[in-house]
């Protein structure tokens, strides 16, 4: 069992191989403090991410959301994050409707050379997720099952 | 004007393999699409607040045929967008449009009238629906138990045509203002949640919402039944149901014309299309489109500006 | 003997039935009616036709077969193991207020499941520790057409109680030895003549209301003459969707599909309701599809219905005339059409002469 459970929740983070996962990784290399609770998914581009990949880290147990990308105009691919963009931006519009508080979900640009950025991107996404608490469970059973299940597990 | 349309379709018969419109179908409440082949065929043609279905779903299959198809507002709308995709070919298509006065919901005739298997007969006229069953006779306003979507109509008549009967209809509405998702959405968010865990447990994974729509068009290919990659699980439970409907609603995000045929196919009544209706705002607030009115016009999500008009981005 | 139950005892029967039985009846659910498990909450709809019948309760839309997990031998770490677990899941269940169609559907399983060379032992579980309570009907839908394909309004086949509705609460009959077992209830008193006589007069009335059966002893040879004619299937097929509403919602719709659902190193082989209105239906590995359009997949859920199905099980017809493939269709696509289209349909010369 992990050290923190309990006080850790699960947000994932889509980065981009060209900027995010270099900021990332600069603030690693250069020793910012930063929260654990962040997985990271590297991607060829902010474009490549289907809004759906978001929709399926949230279904699985997802509590938070984090897809960072390469400044607009700085994309690898010209123009992958400024379709990105459009993409993501009505897609957290969306998800209120499913009843996920779109704070859950941020997409934000941070370059190869912003260590300091992205520490601070994940420190604020973080505590904005820990704000709103765990993501109730979607079941992977039916209700009636589910209810069987706990009934004999008491 | 029934009878106008039907010498229409009859004159244009001859050039096509067969016009698709709706006849009556097991009782005098259901109707049925119509492919009509002969001018005999045609006199079965009905018209009227009974024409639920979209026929528009029919076209992408038939592509390369020469066919004409009857629509309402709503209908066309689908077919513009069929158009932009190029999914099917103008010139293959003709297109019979008429003024629709809205169309009915049929679950909710049922919440009036108790049960809609014992039809014994259905009239219309005048914005009025009389419908008898097990002997008693029930009145009731187009107004009431017309389907959602035809209360915040902006285009009873088709927005494109070739042959258009009948005078031009005013809109319900001028600006849908979305007060139906206003509704939903002033529930708090585990409210939400709890209401679809609800509904979505009672779906049977059918996929009448996919088929029905007339812009689900992978068809035999759809990713719900895709092994590799293994978006859903042949799992009955809530999860996989419920990640169905985002991805139908995401793959619809800046082309769904809200047709509502996913909601009207829906055996166990399921309002699936709220979930369309919420992208359709959130594309209609940030890039001011309706999908479907222009076959010319590009989708905001095949297209960007490098300074976004309506978005702002986190400032962190 | 046939046995009295109170309207307002039913609540209360029920009740009692639950300390024995896990019991299951249709509810209301958002704008549906349901089965699901009977609880205080949930609001008992007998008043219409079910949106989907219970056909789950004995052959549910999913279950797991096996569940298996991969571990490392300790000794040999190189080597994996597979441990599998078989799960048979069974309770004593007691289906309330299906309709005769309904119950009828379970005899098609049987059939299906537990009278051919391969047993399912999965099934027969299930079916073993159930006990059936119908409702007759005293109303008849526009969709319903129970009596073309053998059934009636108070049909017994499946069923090991019939509840038959009268003035103020229900004839109680039992059908089977196991139905013989509910008898026993405090709350049924013995039912007197005239309720009797009221349940015979509702119920002819009920059958008087059908649409008049046409005969269907030549349908498998018709269907069989009709293999090749994809004309008439695909002008019978053309409004079609293919969606699966007609074969989730069937009754006795059983076709099923296997797959293995895997998570890291644990997962379960779960069997779920196939479809063969679906694209995916018998396509094989290869690519080949036997059946690749619509019209020759109308043509296999028609001929498993009244053809292929009655030629291996003495005659007996896949279908039980519930109505639900006509009412619950997206297009309403209706079966009795095709059928009577298939009937009526006068075959080319040359093919009839033939045999």
């Amino acid at each position: 069992m992990p050290v923190l459970e309990g006080r850790e929740l699960r947000i994932i983070g889509f980065l981009c191989n060209w900027c995010s996962y270099g900021g990332a990784d600069t603030a690693g290399v250069a020793r910012f403090d930063q929260p654990t609770d962040l997985r990271i998914i590297r991607v060829p581009c902010s474009g490549r991410i289907d809004p759906l990949f978001v929709a399926k880290a949230f279904m699985n147990g997802a509590d938070g959301v984090l897809v960072s990308g390469c400044h607009p105009r700085d994309c690898h691919y010209a123009e992958g994050n400024f379709y990105a963009r459009r993409r993501l931006e009505v897609f957290k519009n969306f998800i209120s409707v499913l009843g996920i508080e779109p704070e859950r979900f941020e997409y934000t640009w941070v370059s190869a050379s912003e260590g300091q950025r992205w520490q601070e991107v994940v420190t604020k996404f973080t505590n904005q997720v820990h704000t709103l608490g765990p993501l109730a469970p979607v079941p992977e059973i039916s209700l009636d099952r589910l209810a069987a299940t706990e009934t004999a597990q008491p | 004007m029934l009878e106008q349309l039907k010498d229409t379709i009859k004159k244009a018969l001859p050039e096509l393999d067969f016009v698709i419109g709706w006849g009556m179908g097991f009782d005098a409440l259901h109707a049925t699409p119509l492919f009509m082949y002969e001018p005999e065929d045609v006199d079965k043609l009905v018209w009227g607040p009974l024409n639920v279905h979209n026929l528009a779903t029919y076209l992408p299959a038939l592509k390369g045929r020469k066919v004409g198809i009857v629509v309402k507002g709503c209908d066309s709308r689908s077919v513009a967008e069929l158009l932009q995709e190029n999914l099917i070919n103008r010139e293959d298509v003709v297109i019979f449009g008429a003024p629709c006065r809205g169309t009915v919901s049929l679950t909710k005739i049922r919440k009036v009238i108790g049960n809609t298997g014992l039809i014994e007969d259905v009239n219309y006229a005048d914005g009025t629906l009389t419908v008898k069953a097990e002997g008693a006779s029930h009145e009731m306003a187009l107004k009431d138990i017309r389907a959602d979507k035809c209360g915040y109509c902006r285009f009873p008549n088709a927005v494109l045509s070739d042959h258009f009967v009948g005078e031009k209809r005013a809109p319900q509405v001028e600006e849908d203002t979305f007060e139906d998702l206003a509704e939903f959405e002033s529930q708090p968010f585990e409210e939400r949640r709890d209401f679809w865990m609800k509904e979505m447990d009672r779906c049977i994974r059918c996929y009448a919402c996919r088929n029905a729509c007339p812009l689900c068009v992978c068809r035999d290919h759809c990713v719900a039944q895709s092994r590799d990659p293994h978006w859903l699980s042949q799992q009955d439970g809530v999860r996989d149901k419920f990640m169905f409907q985002i991805i139908h609603a995401t793959h619809l995000a800046g082309r769904c014309t809200t047709c509502g045929e996913c909601e009207r196919a829906c055996p166990v009544d399921i309002p699936v299309l709220l979930f369309k209706r919420k992208f359709t705002k959130a594309i209609k607030d940030t890039f001011d489109y309706d999908a479907g009115l222009d076959p010319e016009a590009t989708p905001p999500l095949l297209a960007f500006k490098a300074n976004e008009d309506n978005i702002k981005e986190k400032e962190w | 003997m046939a046995k009295y139950l109170k309207k307002d005892d039913l609540g209360s029967w029920l009740k009692e039935l639950g300390e024995t039985y896990k019991v299951i009846a249709p509810v209301e659910e958002g704008d549906a009616v349901v089965f699901r498990r009977l609880t205080d909450e949930r609001t008992l709809r007998i008043d219409r036709q079910a949106t989907q019948g219970p056909k789950g309760v004995l052959f549910p839309a999913c279950e797991e077969l096996v569940s298996f997990k991969y571990v490392k031998d300790p000794e040999n770490p190189e080597k994996t193991k597979v441990e599998v677990k078989e799960t048979v899941e069974a309770e004593p269940t007691l289906i309330f207020g299906a309709r005769p169609c309904d119950a009828r559907g379970f005899d098609v399983f049987d059939g299906a499941f537990t009278k051919c060379a391969v047993k399912d032992n999965y099934y027969m579980a299930r079916r073993e520790q159930a006990i059936v309570v119908s409702l007759a009907c005293t109303k008849t839908e526009t969709t319903c057409f129970c009596n073309w394909v053998g059934g009636s309004p108070d049909g017994t086949g499946g069923s090991d109680v019939l509840l038959t509705p009268v003035t103020g609460g229900y004839l109680v009959e039992a059908v089977t030895d196991k139905g013989e077992a509910l008898m026993g209830g405090k709350l049924l008193s013995d039912a007197d003549d005239a309720r009797q006589a009221e349940a015979k007069k509702l119920l002819q009335e009920a059958k008087d209301s059908l649409r008049e059966a046409p005969d269907f002893d030549c349908m498998p040879e018709q269907l069989y003459a009709l293999f090749d004619n994809m004309d008439f299937w695909e002008k019978q097929s053309a409004k079609c969707i293919s969606c699966g509403a007609c074969t989730y919602l069937c009754p006795t719709c059983h076709c099923f599909n296997i797959t293995d659902e895997q998570q890291g190193k644990e997962g379960s082989r779960i069997r779920s309701w196939d479809n063969c209105m679906s694209h995916m239906f018998t396509n094989e590995a290869s690519g080949h599809n036997p059946r690749p359009t619509k019209a020759y997949r109308l043509k296999n859920r028609v001929g498993h219905k009244f053809c292929y199905f009655p030629d291996m099980h003495d005659g007996h017809i896949a279908c039980v005339g519930c109505g639900r493939c006509i009412k619950s269709c997206p297009v309403a696509l209706d079966i009795r059409e095709v059928v009577t289209a298939a009937k009526e349909c006068r075959l080319p010369e040359e093919e009839t002469s033939d045999d």
